[in-house]
C-alpha cells in the first residue's frame, strides 16, 4: 500500500511539474518538446495504471503483487534492457548526423528507454509468458 | 502445459476471485492460468491442486504427455 501511495505522489509531482513548465511559458511548443511531454504523459499514465491496479487488488483483499506480476516485471525489464542496448547504439549512430545537442540526445535516449519498457510490459501482458 | 482449473472451478461453483483469494494470488493470475498464458510455479500448482484435493498431474498436464 505504501508503494502505491508513493507512486501516486510521484506521478502527481511529475504532472504538476509538467503543468508548471507549460503554464510558465517555458515550453516553446516545438515538435521536440511536444514529443517529450507526450512521453512523460505515457510513463506517468503507466505508473498511474499500475497504482490503480494495485489499489483495486487491495480493495478485493488480493495481494498487490504476486508471482505473475513479478514475473511480468522481470521479463519486461530484461527484454527492455536488451532492446535498449540497440536503442543506444542507434543514438550513437545518429549523434554525428544530427544537429541535436548531446544533452537532448541523452534525454531522448532515456525517454526512449522508458517507452521501450512500457511497450515490453504491454507485450508480455498481451502474449503471456509460458517459459517453455 | 494445459490445465483443468476452469473445469474444476465450475464443478465447485467457485469464482476466479475466490480461488485467487484461497491460493493467495491475484485474480488476473487465475485468468492467465486458465487461458494457458502462464505456467505456475511449483508452489502455486501445488496449492491449486491441494485446494481441489487432486494430485498436481491431474490438474496440470504437459501438451506432449500421453493420455
Amino acid at each position: 500500500m505504501k508503494r502505491t501511495i508513493v507512486g501516486f505522489v510521484v506521478s502527481a509531482l511529475v504532472l504538476g511539474g509538467l503543468a508548471l513548465w507549460a503554464l510558465k511559458g517555458r515550453i516553446a511548443g516545438n515538435a521536440q518538446e511536444i514529443v517529450m511531454a507526450g512521453i512523460v504523459l505515457i510513463v506517468v499514465g503507466f505508473a498511474v495504471y499500475l497504482g490503480v491496479s494495485r489499489l483495486r487488488s487491495h480493495l478485493r483483499h488480493e495481494p498487490g503483487e504476486d508471482e505473475l506480476s513479478k514475473s511480468v516485471m522481470t521479463k519486461a525489464s530484461s527484454l527492455a534492457y536488451y532492446i535498449s542496448i540497440y536503442l543506444w547504439l542507434f543514438v550513437m549512430y545518429i549523434s554525428d548526423k544530427t544537429t541535436l545537442e548531446a544533452h537532448s540526445l541523452v534525454g531522448a535516449g532515456i525517454a526512449g528507454m522508458a517507452v521501450v519498457f512500457v511497450l515490453c510490459w504491454l507485450g508480455v501482458k498481451m502474449f503471456g509468458m509460458k517459459n517453455e | 502445459m494445459n490445465n483443468r482449473i476452469k473445469e474444476l472451478r465450475a464443478k465447485e461453483d467457485l469464482s476466479q476471485l475466490h480461488l485467487a483469494q484461497l491460493v493467495g494470488v491475484r485474480r488476473e493470475t487465475i485468468v492467465f492460468l486458465e487461458k494457458g498464458k502462464y505456467n505456475p510455479s511449483l508452489r502455486l500448482a501445488h496449492d491449486i491442486a491441494k485446494h481441489f484435493r487432486l494430485p498436481i498431474e491431474e490438474v496440470f498436464r504437459f501438451d506432449d504427455e500421453a493420455g
